[in-house]
């Protein structure tokens, strides 16, 4: 039974694809799910779904004019990221319409002109590959510019910890402070675009935030308390990762989809048992609540 | 320690939302070590007054002159940008006030957190240190924002009614604490509706009406029934604001 078991981890792992494919996956399980929970945190999740979709025309662009380099397509949708976020602060900015609404009608043009353009540049560029992700099919070079990329995130990600967490905590605060408060924001957004932009060749560009958020979001329903939450959904991305590719090699199922399905398993089984919000500790806490008000009432 | 310095000047400033001019004329100083209060009716303009002094609001004509460096202001508005849901405890809130002058890079150390300990003792929240701040009561979160501005060692705060949805034994503890800032010279501008607070803590008063300000000690105009009706009040102190 046990040989089995280990067998069943392990097997897949002989080969090299899925060991490249395992690598990304962890490297981005222990980046992406921080930058999410600070994005949570200041109510910005659904703004980083849609940036990972406004990331399309830069890689479609950066594929019509210089091929199939990954390397030039994450560049690519870098640059048309850090750009729809620019747009999306300066419309807010001088029109007065909330940020969100700008970002989401950004959003929309670009995912319009992303699949514009992939399709006119023919069937040489797979618009699934795009969309979905093909952590298969990672190889030597995009996995290192996957783990230079994380490490350059997660380095200053530590070093400017502390003024992100007071951003996101009260922006006033930093405000008036003057001297960091736009940095602040432009460098967390500009963080958040590059880990997107490397999810893109695993996820694709439509899941590419699922690292990122189902762990965050996840993780708030297990404890009150930063230092914690962000190893729990870190761990819980690294678990989504490994056992998703397991079952993408056993089952035969796309990767990219299983390790987001499972990451989004691990959010809804939060949401119902968590003891921080989760449906069933509500319950239970009411129900305590009623049980000690009973009690009382007796006495 | 009082003194008759001013760092913080109003040189006929005059401010607007929108296209609305809201003040208008606006001169004076506040003194520092000095507590003045800032009254007025709704729509008078004493929340763009805080803003303009805090630099959020460019004037449309006229400056403000303050001397203070910027990581020693504080502001606690009524509304507050402060996300309560986040996940973090009063101690760390505190903490948050030595960022400005410690810097983005460097830990706390033993001294701060000692530093922090003393003044969450002063304010009498230090049993609340490791609670996270959704489950505190309003009283218990203001003793906290302004046991915030102590570690900062703001020297110009302004507080928009600070003692709205507080317990009355922490409005004993702030007006304690508020008064000892002053009395180490820093600039307090807080906004009051309740008179018998305005007369236990302020100085000095500024009564905004009619889009024109009037300094006036508070004693000058305690007496009179300006709470529901500052404006007949005005027309007559306005005359003779002088030029900065």
């Amino acid at each position: 039974m046990l040989d089995t078991w280990i067998w069943w981890i392990s097997s897949p792992f002989d080969y090299a694809f899925m060991r490249r494919a395992l690598a990304a996956c962890l490297v981005l399980s222990l980046t992406a799910p921080i930058l999410g929970v600070l994005l949570s945190l200041r109510g910005l999740s659904l703004m980083s779904e849609a940036l990972s979709h406004a990331m399309l025309p830069g890689i479609a662009m950066a594929f019509m004019l210089a091929g199939f380099s990954l390397p030039l397509m994450m560049l690519g949708g870098l640059a048309a990221g850090l750009i729809t976020v620019g747009l999306a602060s300066i419309i807010s900015l001088y029109s007065g319409l909330r940020e969100d609404a700008a970002m989401a009608s950004l959003f929309l043009l670009a995912m319009a002109a992303g699949v514009l353009l992939i399709t006119l540049s023919g069937s040489a560029l797979d618009l699934g590959h795009v969309l979905f992700g093909s952590v298969l099919a990672v190889d030597t070079t995009t996995l290192l510019l996957v783990a230079a990329s994380c490490s350059l995130v997660l380095v200053i990600l530590a070093m400017a910890f502390r003024a992100l967490v007071v951003e996101c905590l009260d922006p006033l605060f930093l405000t008036l402070q003057g001297r960091h408060a736009g940095w602040t924001k432009a460098l967390f957004m500009g963080l958040a675009v590059t880990t997107l932009v490397v999810s893109f060749q695993t996820l694709g560009a439509l899941m590419a935030a699922g690292l990122m958020l189902l762990p965050a979001t996840a993780a708030r329903y297990w404890s009150r308390r930063l230092e914690t939450l962000l190893p729990l959904a870190c761990g819980l991305a690294v678990l989504s990762s490994i056992v998703g590719l397991l079952l993408s090699y056993h089952l035969d199922l796309p990767a990219g989809p299983a390790i987001v399905l499972l990451a989004g398993v691990g959010y809804l089984t939060s949401a119902l048992l968590g003891p921080y919000g989760g449906l069933l500790g509500r319950h239970v806490t009411r129900r305590q609540r009623d049980d000690t008000g009973r009690e009382q009432h007796a006495i | 320690m009082a003194t008759q310095t001013a760092r913080l000047r109003l040189c006929d400033l005059q401010l607007a939302q929108g296209s609305r001019t809201v003040l208008e004329h606006i001169n004076g100083e506040f003194r520092d070590g000095a507590i003045t209060a800032l009254i007025g009716a709704n729509g008078t303009g004493k929340s763009t007054l805080i803003q303009g002094i805090m630099g959020m609001l460019k004037p449309i004509a006229g400056r403000v002159e303050c001397s203070v460096p910027k990581e020693r202001r504080a502001w606690l508005p009524q509304q507050l940008a402060l996300d309560l849901t986040f996940p973090m405890s009063v101690e760390e809130l505190v903490m948050t006030g030595s960022w400005p002058s410690h810097g983005a890079l460097k830990g706390y150390c033993a001294a701060h957190y000692r530093k922090g300990r003393e003044i969450m003792s002063r304010l009498g929240i230090s049993h609340l240190a490791h609670r996270p701040l959704g489950e505190l009561s309003g009283g218990q979160r203001q003793r906290a924002l302004i046991g915030r501005t102590l570690m900062q060692e703001a020297e110009l705060l302004l507080l928009d009614e600070p003692f709205a949805n507080v317990d009355s034994e922490t409005v004993e503890v702030l007006m304690t604490v508020l008064r000892d800032m002053a009395r180490d010279g820093a600039t307090i501008i807080v906004v009051l509706h309740d008179m018998e607070q305005l007369s236990r803590l302020a100085s000095e008063a500024i009564v905004l009406a009619g889009g024109h300000a009037r300094w006036a000690p508070v004693e000058s105009f305690l007496q009179q029934p300006i709470a529901d009706s500052p404006a007949p009040f005005l027309t007559h102190a306005i005359s003779g604001v002088g030029s900065c």
